[in-house]
């Protein structure tokens, strides 16, 4: 290349530096914002709302599956039928398994005869929030962790990253698997994670989760964390509770009267 | 070397302008309390604007409802609305084709059935 | 330059035939796996990552071991390794080729990949992965493109290659490192939750990636007749040596800490892999294999005398390969989600399409490499 074209290069890009650089301080698109750092406290902040369910198992039925049922009816969750593509938002486990790291040495007959419900925890430092690439998943303002399903990738990071197993991924359509539209939910497409939202579509409408309404044991109590006054935080300070997995520092929303 | 440090600017230029806050960020408090009644005499906006920018209103309320919690919308006359697809279908479900009609005449697929539960599929 | 990967023998094309046949089929299984969805795989809700993801992990550490060669030439002027030094570079270029076809080949929404960029998440480590994955890539490509060109008109190389090429001697260890951060960072899988696995994966990746140099030195020697030097083959064979010892010893310290600690979380993936749990034990014989081969393959490394002879160098450069594409794909990967979380075993079976996908990727992966090195043999040979 001649050293004329060379110099005119130098010149024209420094000359578009410089254009962009002007354009920076015209243009509010391209204004250097100070990044809000909010999002990264990851703590929910006293004063706001934190969702939160006390799940008392002395209520809760032998054999009866109504919460499971009322969530995967309510939000269109397919039933594939088999282990391998199962999607699911809420269901039963033997204590042992939901429990993995409490002590399970002579456990009372009760304990091993025990099923607990397990869901998304919802936790306030949510390990699978931190994996998520494109922020699919994210915490929400009242702590619940919610899914995007118009940005997921279907990376499955944050099936990776969440601790208690409690995310499914639609291997296939699942619109044929569903066996019954509800049309207070939308369907979700293949390609995408999903989980428990904690309702937040029945929140909206001051009402209570629908596992929590369709428990005939009334073993669910759902409600405000923050909120002193609460119903669930007069119970979490008169009952003792246990939490799956504390020793990860995730700070579940769910607690558990054993 | 001039212009390699240019170029070393120009990359930290973009990548600043890409890593700024997006928007993303929960503003106040949500409302918990019942949506918005739906006020049916009229749509949120006239049927021209409407055509002509449903899908950006639709991107809008979809950002701000999934991911800010600003679920609710008002009018420039003083109507509030939920931000939700079932506002619109709230009135517009009467017709199983209503958003077929044009689109199959535009030939233009968005991919909102897929999961949304369309006018022509809804129990309504 | 590109036209010399145009001219070739009997064999190269035949070779280049078989490449496209094995694209081909994975082309046409991937187009299964896009219309039926990713449930044509083995992969299911307690091991929602299989076969894809183990190769890309193996393939980034492959992709990063070009430091091995890169580093010596440029940064401490070891002359012996002129000839191989290309061959490093253009491995690693089409190692992450495949790494991200991988990648792609995973998700549940391909058509949305680009999300990761509309919204980065510093947070992510998959996040950084993308952007320091395609980084390398191109740094390899540029660097190793425009030395090779400046060599073919006989003429140093421009200056900047020079930047480009020390920053990709760092920029190889991050590689692997944020690789090894998206496992290494998450509570719940305690086989991988370990701050040795950072270590284990740039000691796997250097032992296995300078074998397959050393395995690519034959090839080239026998097809081409380009012999990158003995010098070379013997220092590359000392740190492939090298890097296996401290592959085995660190592997060693996660057997100690599992095991004298005798923690349940620590040990039960180990053990499941290793030694079954519960009755299961569906991966026991492949470990197995994987950790007797590397040992050996290691041992043959060390020994001067075998090492120096062409046929023992062969068989232990290709069993460590085995060895470590064993333990990092299947051992690490699929060992990482079992026990679940709910302490469950669970089969992994990879179905007949998520082999051809997995197959026909690798074949896009030797072609690109096929053709770069037939441009870089072509030309280092022309004098």
């Amino acid at each position: 290349m001649n050293q004329q074209r060379r110099d005119f290069l130098k010149k024209a890009s420094l000359g578009a530096l410089a254009g962009i650089g002007a354009m920076a301080g015209i243009i509010p698109t391209f204004a250097l914002e100070k990044t809000d750092t909010s999002v990264f406290s990851d703590r929910p902040q006293p004063g706001k709302t934190r969702w939160g369910m006390l799940i008392d198992t002395r209520n809760c039925r032998e054999g009866c599956s109504e919460c499971v049922a009322a969530c995967h009816a309510t939000h269109n969750v397919p039933d594939f039928g088999d282990s391998k593509n199962e999607v699911k938002w809420i269901w039963k486990s033997p204590y042992e398994k939901a429990f993995p790291t409490s002590s399970l040495q002579l456990p009372s007959r009760q304990l091993q005869e025990l099923d607990v419900l397990t869901l998304c925890n919802h936790c306030a430092e949510p390990p699978c929030t931190k994996a998520c690439p494109t922020e699919a998943t994210f915490k929400r303002w009242d702590g619940i962790v919610a899914m995007d399903y118009h940005r997921c990738i279907g990376c499955r990071f944050c099936m990776a990253a969440c601790p208690y197993g409690s995310r499914s991924f639609n291997w296939q359509d699942p619109r044929p698997a569903i066996s019954e539209y509800s049309d207070t939910y939308p369907t979700r497409e293949r390609g995408v994670v999903e989980k428990c939202n904690f309702c937040s579509e029945r929140l909206v409408k001051g009402q209570q989760p629908a596992c929590v309404e369709a428990c005939p044991g009334k073993a669910i109590t759902f409600g405000d964390l923050n909120d002193p006054a609460s119903v669930i935080r007069t119970m979490l300070g008169d009952n003792e509770t246990v939490q799956r997995k504390p020793e990860l520092g995730t700070l579940p929303s769910v607690f558990y009267i054993i | 070397m001039i212009m390699i440090s240019g170029i070393v600017a120009l990359v930290l230029l973009i990548a600043i302008t890409l890593f700024r806050d997006d928007g993303s960020t929960q503003t106040g408090p949500s409302e918990l309390g019942p949506a918005a009644p739906v006020d049916s005499s009229m749509c949120i906006a006239s049927k021209e604007y409407m055509q002509a920018h449903h899908m950006q209103v639709l991107d809008k309320w979809r950002h701000d409802s999934v991911r800010e919690g600003n679920r609710t919308h008002v009018t420039p006359d003083g109507r509030h609305f939920d931000k939700s697809l079932q506002t619109c279908l709230g009135c517009h479900a009467n017709n199983r084709f209503f958003c077929f009609m044009c689109h199959q005449y535009a030939n233009v697929k968005p991919t909102c059935w897929n999961c949304h539960l369309s006018p022509m599929e809804s129990s309504k | 330059m590109i036209e010399k990967a145009l001219k070739g023998n009997r064999a190269y094309w035949a070779w280049v035939a078989l490449l496209l046949v094995l694209i081909v089929s994975g082309l046409s299984a991937w187009g299964r796996q896009l219309s039926l969805g990713l449930g044509v795989t083995g992969m299911g809700r307690d091991i929602s990552w299989g076969l894809y993801i183990a190769q890309f992990t193996f393939l980034v550490g492959v992709a990063a071991s070009a430091v091995m060669v890169v580093m010596p030439y440029y940064l401490h002027n070891q002359k012996a390794f002129s000839k191989i030094v290309i061959v490093g570079e253009f491995l690693a270029v089409s190692a992450a080729a495949m790494c991200m076809l991988f990648i792609l080949a995973d998700m549940g929404k391909p058509q949305r990949v680009l999300n990761v960029l509309r919204y980065p998440s510093p947070h992510s480590m998959v996040f950084w992965d993308v952007i320091v994955l395609n980084g390398y890539l191109m740094l390899n490509l540029v660097s190793g493109w425009a030395v090779l060109g400046a060599e073919k008109k006989g003429v140093a190389a421009p200056s900047w290659t020079k930047a480009l090429i020390y920053l990709s001697i760092p920029w190889a260890f991050s590689i692997h490192t944020v690789t090894a951060f998206l496992y290494a960072g998450l509570p719940g899988r305690h086989l991988w939750l370990t701050a040795v696995l950072a270590p284990r994966f740039l000691a796997s990746a250097f032992a296995a990636g300078t074998a397959l140099l050393i395995l690519l030195s034959f090839v080239l020697q026998k097809s081409a007749g380009f012999d990158v030097g003995k010098e070379a083959r013997m220092k590359l064979t000392v740190i492939c040596a090298y890097a296996g010892v401290a592959n085995f010893f660190l592997l060693g310290t996660e057997f100690f800490t599992a095991f004298y600690s005798n923690v349940p979380s620590h040990m039960h993936s180990l053990q499941y892999l290793f030694f079954g749990l519960d009755g299961h034990g569906q991966f026991v014989p492949l470990m197995w294999l994987s950790l007797l081969t590397g040992l050996g393959s290691v041992a043959l490394l060390l020994v001067p005398r075998l090492r120096s002879q062409s046929r023992w160098l062969i068989a232990a450069c290709s069993g460590l390969v085995l060895s470590i594409w064993i333990d990092k794909g299947v051992g690490l990967i699929i060992g990482g989600f079992l026990p679940t979380p709910l302490d469950e075993i669970v089969l992994y079976m990879p179905t007949l399409t998520e082999i051809s996908v997995t197959v026909g990727i690798w074949a896009i992966g030797l072609l690109l490499l096929t053709m770069l090195l037939k441009v870089a043999v072509t030309v280092k040979m022309q004098d």
